[in-house]
C-alpha cells in the first residue's frame, strides 16, 4: 500500500514539474524584465506628467517633446512583449495629448481588451470618437443587447477563460460527488452549473473570434481616400479621416479591402430647437495599410 | 340639359381626335418598302410592303421595277392607327406577293408616291434568290438571319471620366416570337457602371427586312487611361418557330389543324436554342489635359451648374450658418468633389466638412443628377459682411477644356455672440435670478494616466492555449469517469454474490496458504494439510459458487472441463484434493519435504486456476 501511495506521489510531482517547465517554455515571454517595464512606464508617466504641465503653461515646445519620450517609452514597452491595458490606455493619452486622435483611438481600443471595465479608458475613448472629424459610427451593438449579456462585455477574453475553468471544475466535481454519493438534490446543480459552462464556453469562442478572427482597424493618417480598387489607379471612392474606424474583410498587396460604418449626424431646425438626425450606412472600399492601425 | 352636355362632350372628343390627326398630317410623310426576307430559294415566296406613314390618303404607291420576280397576287391595304400619349401615328400599307423567276441577285426599285404635290420614294431593297437548298429530315430554320446582337458605345474615345453610353443590342425579325432570353452583361472592368433607364424596344429595317429591337444601355466611366477593352456581351434565347403541318383526308383533322387551335394547343411549335455573342469593342481614353487646369480643379468631368443658398443671413459671432451648394448637370455625379470657399482669411470662418446627398435626376439618354452638398460655416467676427465666394471647376470633354463657376460672395449681418456665465458659487437675494443661468462645460478634457505599478503584469500572456493547461483539463473527466467505474464495481461486489466470491477467491486462498505456511514451520502436520485441503476447496468453491462441502473432486473437474481449463490441472487438482483430504485424516503427516512439495504444488494450481479461470 505503501509502494503504492509513493509510486503515485512520484509520479504527479513528475507529471507537475514537467508540466511546469512546459508552462514556463511555452509561455511568450517579455523580451523585456519586470523591472525594466516598471522603469520604463514610470519615466514614461513622469514624461506625461511634466508635458501636460507643460500644456498648461503654454509651454508647447517643451510639451511636445516630452510627449514624445514619453510615447516612445511605452511603445518599447509594448514592443518588447509586454502588454497590460494600463499602458496601451497612457500611451493612448499620450497621442491623443500630441493630437493624433487615430493613434489614441487605435490605444484605447487595444487597452479595451485587456482591461474592459476601466471607466476612466470609456470616458477617454468617447472623447477622443467625438473629436473625430468624421461623425462616424462603429457598428456600436445595442445597450439592451449589452446588458443581457454583460458578462461578455464586462469580461475579457482571459477573464471569460477563467470562469469557464472555474465552472468546469465545480461542474465536474458535482458530477464526482453525484456518482459517489447518490445525493439527488446534486442534480439540480449540476443542471445549473452545466447551463453556466455552456454559455461561458460559447462566450470565449465568440469573444476570441471577434478578437482574433475578425481585424478592426483604425486610421491613423489625417486624411485616408478610399478607393474603388487595390491601387492608385483607381479613383477615389470617398474620405475618412483620422481615428475612424473600419472593419478589415481583406487585403491585396499593400491595400486593406474595409467595410466602414457610417453614421452621418445632421442637425436639422424644427420649432422646439435643434435635432440631432443619425443614419447609418455602410460604405466599402480599399485603402491603403500604412494609413490603418490593426487593432 | 343633359342631351346637351352629352353633345357637348361629343364635340369636344371629336374636336381632340381631329386636332391630333391634323398636327400628324402637319408632319409630312414617308415611303418605306420593307421585304420578310432578303434571301430566299426559287420555291418561296417574297413578301414586299410599302408603307406610307403619317397619311392615309393618298394615292397607292407606283409598284417598282422588279427584275426577276412575277406578281402573284396584290396589293393586299392595310391601315393602322394608333394614339400613344396623344400622339397619333397613322400608316397605310400595300402589301404584294412576289415570287422569283430567277437565281441571281435583284434589286427592288423605289417606289413613288405623290402627296399635296409633292413626291416621295422609297429606298432600294436588295434579294438574293439563290438554287434550292437540299431539305433536311428536321426542315430547321436559317436562324442566321433571324437574329443577331451588336455592342456599341456613342464614342470611340473618351477623357478619363466622361460619361461613354455602352448600347447593346438584340435584333430579332418582326413576327418572330422569342422566349427565355438569357442576358450576360459584357465585361467593364477599369470603368464605373451605371444603368440607363429601362430596356427599349422598336423596330428598325435593315437591307429591307424589318427588326424588332431590344436595347439595354449603360452608363460608362473611365477610371483609367489607355486603350479600355470592353470583352463581349452574350444572349441566349429560344426561337418559336411555327411548323408545317402535313395535310391529312380526316375532316377533323382538317377542322383542328387550323392555325388557331395550333396557336391555342402551342402545336406545330418548334423552340430553337439560338446563342449570340456580340464582338469585343474598346474604347480610347485619354487623360485630362494640364493645359488650364485650375488650381481649384478637384477631378469632376463632364457639364454642370451650380446654385447656392444660404438658410439665415442674420447670425451672431459663433452661430452655425448652413450653405447648401447644389451642383447638377451631366456626368458621374456622385463622385463629385465639394466646391472651394475662395476665404480672404483662414480665421474669418470656422468651416465644417459638408455633407452630400445624391439625386439621379434623370437617367434616359444620359446620367444626370443633382448633389447638395450642406456645408456649416461658423463666423468669427462680426466686422464681416458677406460669406466667401464659391468655385466649383470642371472639365468639360465636349469642349475639351476646363471650364469655373464662381458664385459671388452672398451679404450676412453678424453681430456680438452672448458671453458665456461662469458658475455662480454663492447666492444672494438679488441675483436669484441670474444664478438660474445654465452651467456651461467651459473646458473638456481626457481623465489622467494611470500609474498603479502593483497591478502591472504581463497581460500579453496566453497560458490557456499552453498543453499542459489543456492537459490538466483532462484530470477531472478523468476522475469522474474512474469513480464512475469504482462505484459500479463496488456495487457489484455487494449485490452480485457470485461475482464477489469469485473476485476474493485468490485472496483469501493466499490467506489460507499463509497459515498452512505456519503450520509448517511448526511442524504441526494436520493443521497443515487442514489449511491447505481448506484453502483449495473455498478457492474452487468461491470460484464457482458452491457450497465447500460440495466442492469435491469429481464436481470440481466437471466444472474446471466446462470452463475449458486443461486436463493436465484438472487431473493435478483432483488429486491434489484427495491427497490432502487423505493425509488430513490420517496419521501419515508424511515427511517435512513431502509438506514443502504439497505447499507449493498447492500455490502453484492455485496461481494457474487464477489465470485460466
Amino acid at each position: 500500500m505503501k509502494v503504492r501511495f509513493i509510486g503515485l506521489s512520484f509520479l504527479i510531482i513528475t507529471f507537475l514539474n514537467c508540466g511546469m517547465q512546459i508552462v514556463e517554455c511555452g509561455e511568450p515571454k517579455s523580451k523585456i524584465s519586470r523591472d525594466e517595464v516598471i522603469k520604463l512606464f514610470t519615466n514614461a508617466n513622469e514624461n506625461y506628467l511634466q508635458a501636460a504641465k507643460g500644456i498648461a503653461a503654454r509651454n508647447n515646445q517643451e510639451a511636445d517633446q516630452k510627449l514624445k519620450e514619453a510615447a516612445l517609452q511605452y511603445e518599447t514597452i509594448l514592443t518588447h512583449g509586454f502588454e497590460h491595458g494600463q499602458i496601451y490606455y497612457n500611451l493612448g493619452n499620450t497621442y491623443y495629448r500630441k493630437g493624433e486622435l487615430g493613434r489614441a483611438i487605435l490605444n484605447y481600443r487595444k487597452a479595451q481588451r485587456l482591461i474592459p471595465r476601466n471607466a476612466d479608458l470609456h470616458a477617454n475613448l468617447s472623447m477622443a470618437k467625438n473629436s473625430t472629424e468624421d461623425k462616424e459610427l462603429p457598428n456600436e451593438i445595442p445597450v439592451v443587447i449589452r446588458k443581457m449579456f454583460f458578462w461578455f462585455f464586462l469580461l475579457s477574453v482571459n477573464e471569460l477563460i477563467v470562469a469557464a475553468v472555474f465552472l468546469y471544475i465545480v461542474f465536474m466535481t458535482l458530477v464526482f460527488f453525484l456518482i459517489i454519493l447518490k445525493y439527488g438534490w446534486l442534480k439540480r446543480f449540476m443542471i445549473g452549473f452545466a447551463v453556466g459552462l455552456f454559455i461561458a464556453v460559447v462566450s470565449v469562442g465568440i469573444k476570441i473570434y471577434r478578437e482574433q478572427g475578425v481585424n478592426h482597424g483604425v486610421i491613423t493618417t489625417t486624411k485616408c481616400q478610399v478607393r474603388y480598387g487595390p491601387g492608385e489607379e483607381y479613383e477615389p471612392k470617398f474620405e475618412i479621416h483620422d481615428g475612424a474606424e473600419c472593419l478589415i474583410e481583406g487585403e491585396k498587396d499593400d491595400w486593406y479591402n474595409v467595410y466602414v460604418y457610417v453614421g452621418v449626424k445632421q442637425d436639422t431646425e424644427s420649432k422646439t430647437g435643434a435635432e440631432e438626425k443619425v443614419s447609418k450606412e455602410v460604405r466599402k472600399g480599399w485603402l491603403q495599410k500604412k494609413d490603418v492601425g490593426i487593432i | 340639359m343633359r342631351k346637351y352636355v352629352r353633345y357637348f362632350g361629343f364635340l369636344i372628343s371629336v374636336v381632340i381626335i381631329f386636332g391630333c390627326i391634323s398636327n400628324t398630317y402637319a408632319q409630312g410623310i414617308n415611303l418605306v418598302a420593307t421585304v420578310d426576307r432578303n434571301s430566299l430559294t426559287l420555291s418561296d415566296r417574297l413578301q414586299l410592303t410599302l408603307t406610307i406613314h403619317g397619311t392615309q390618303d393618298t394615292s397607292p404607291p407606283s409598284f417598282p421595277s422588279i427584275d426577276g420576280f412575277t406578281l402573284l397576287f396584290g396589293p393586299k391595304i392595310s391601315v393602322q392607327t394608333s394614339i400613344i400619349n396623344g400622339a397619333v401615328s397613322v400608316s397605310k400599307g400595300y402589301t404584294y406577293v412576289l415570287q422569283p423567276a430567277a437565281k441571281g441577285k435583284f434589286t427592288i426599285g423605289p417606289s413613288t408616291v405623290e402627296y399635296k404635290g409633292k413626291v416621295y420614294s422609297s429606298s432600294p431593297v436588295t434579294v438574293e434568290v439563290v438554287g434550292a437548298v437540299p431539305s433536311s429530315g428536321s426542315q430547321a430554320p436559317d436562324l442566321g438571319k433571324l437574329v443577331f446582337v451588336e455592342l456599341r458605345t456613342d464614342k470611340n474615345e473618351a477623357y478619363i471620366y466622361e460619361q461613354v453610353v455602352l448600347s447593346f443590342r438584340f435584333y430579332f425579325q418582326k413576327g418572330l416570337p422569342v422566349a427565355d432570353i438569357d442576358y450576360v452583361a459584357p465585361g467593364t472592368k477599369n470603368f464605373m457602371e451605371e444603368k440607363l433607364g429601362d430596356q427599349r424596344q422598336y423596330e428598325e429595317i435593315r437591307d429591307g427586312v424589318v427588326y424588332n429591337v431590344l436595347e439595354l444601355r449603360t452608363a460608362l466611366f473611365p477610371m483609367v487611361s489607355g486603350e479600355l477593352p470592353i470583352s463581349p456581351a452574350r444572349l441566349k434565347c429560344n426561337l418559336i418557330i411555327q411548323q408545317r403541318r402535313e395535310q391529312r383526308d380526316s375532316p377533323f383533322d382538317s377542322f383542328f389543324s387550323d392555325a388557331f387551335f395550333d396557336d391555342f394547343f402551342g402545336r406545330g411549335q418548334k423552340r430553337y436554342p439560338v446563342e449570340r455573342t456580340t464582338g469585343s469593342i474598346a474604347v480610347k481614353v485619354k487623360p485630362l489635359p494640364d493645359q488650364g487646369k485650375p488650381k481649384e480643379f478637384n477631378g469632376a468631368v463632364g457639364a454642370y451648374n451650380m446654385d447656392v443658398s444660404i438658410k439665415t443671413q442674420q447670425v451672431k459671432v459663433g452661430d452655425p450658418i448652413t450653405l447648401s451648394m447644389s451642383v447638377y448637370g451631366e456626368g458621374n455625379i456622385q463622385t463629385i468633389n465639394e466646391p472651394l470657399l475662395v476665404l480672404n482669411n483662414a480665421k474669418d470662418f470656422k468651416l465644417y466638412p459638408a455633407e452630400s446627398n445624391t439625386q439621379i435626376t434623370n437617367r434616359e439618354e444620359l446620367i444626370r443628377g443633382r448633389k447638395v452638398f450642406s456645408k456649416v460655416i461658423e463666423p468669427q467676427k462680426t466686422n464681416l459682411k458677406s460669406i466667401p465666394a464659391i468655385v466649383f471647376s470642371f472639365f468639360d470633354p465636349r469642349a475639351g477644356q476646363y471650364r469655373m463657376i464662381t458664385k459671388e460672395p452672398m451679404p450676412i449681418v453678424v453681430e456680438a455672440g452672448e458671453q458665456e456665465m461662469s458658475i455662480q458659487l454663492t447666492l444672494s437675494g438679488n441675483n436669484i435670478a441670474s444664478a438660474k443661468q445654465q452651467a456651461h462645460i467651459l473646458t473638456q478634457d481626457i481623465l489622467p494616466i494611470m500609474t498603479n505599478l502593483s497591478s502591472l503584469r504581463n497581460q500579453a500572456d496566453r497560458r490557456y492555449t499552453n498543453p499542459f493547461f489543456i492537459a490538466c483539463l483532462s484530470i477531472p473527466a478523468i476522475a469522474v469517469i474512474a469513480s464512475f467505474f469504482v462505484t459500479r464495481q463496488k456495487e457489484r461486489l455487494q449485490t452480485d454474490i457470485g461475482y464477489a466470491r469469485d473476485k476474493r477467491a485468490h485472496a483469501i486462498a493466499k490467506k489460507r496458504l499463509a497459515l498452512a505456511k505456519s503450520a509448517l514451520s511448526r511442524n504441526a502436520s494436520e493443521e497443515f494439510y487442514s489449511s491447505l485441503s481448506k484453502s483449495m476447496a473455498d478457492y474452487l468453491a468461491d470460484k464457482f459458487n458452491i457450497s465447500a462441502a460440495s466442492a469435491t473432486g469429481d464436481k470440481v473437474g466437471i466444472l474446471l472441463k466446462q470452463r475449458g481449463v486443461r486436463d493436465d490441472i484438472i487431473g493435478e487438482v483432483s488429486r491434489c484434493l484427495t491427497d490432502f483430504d487423505y493425509r488430513r485424516f490420517s496419521k501419515d503427516g508424511g515427511t517435512r519435504e513431502e509438506m514443502d512439495h504439497s505447499l507449493k504444488l498447492a500455490e502453484q494450481l492455485i496461481t494457474k486456476l487464477e489465470r485460466q479461470l
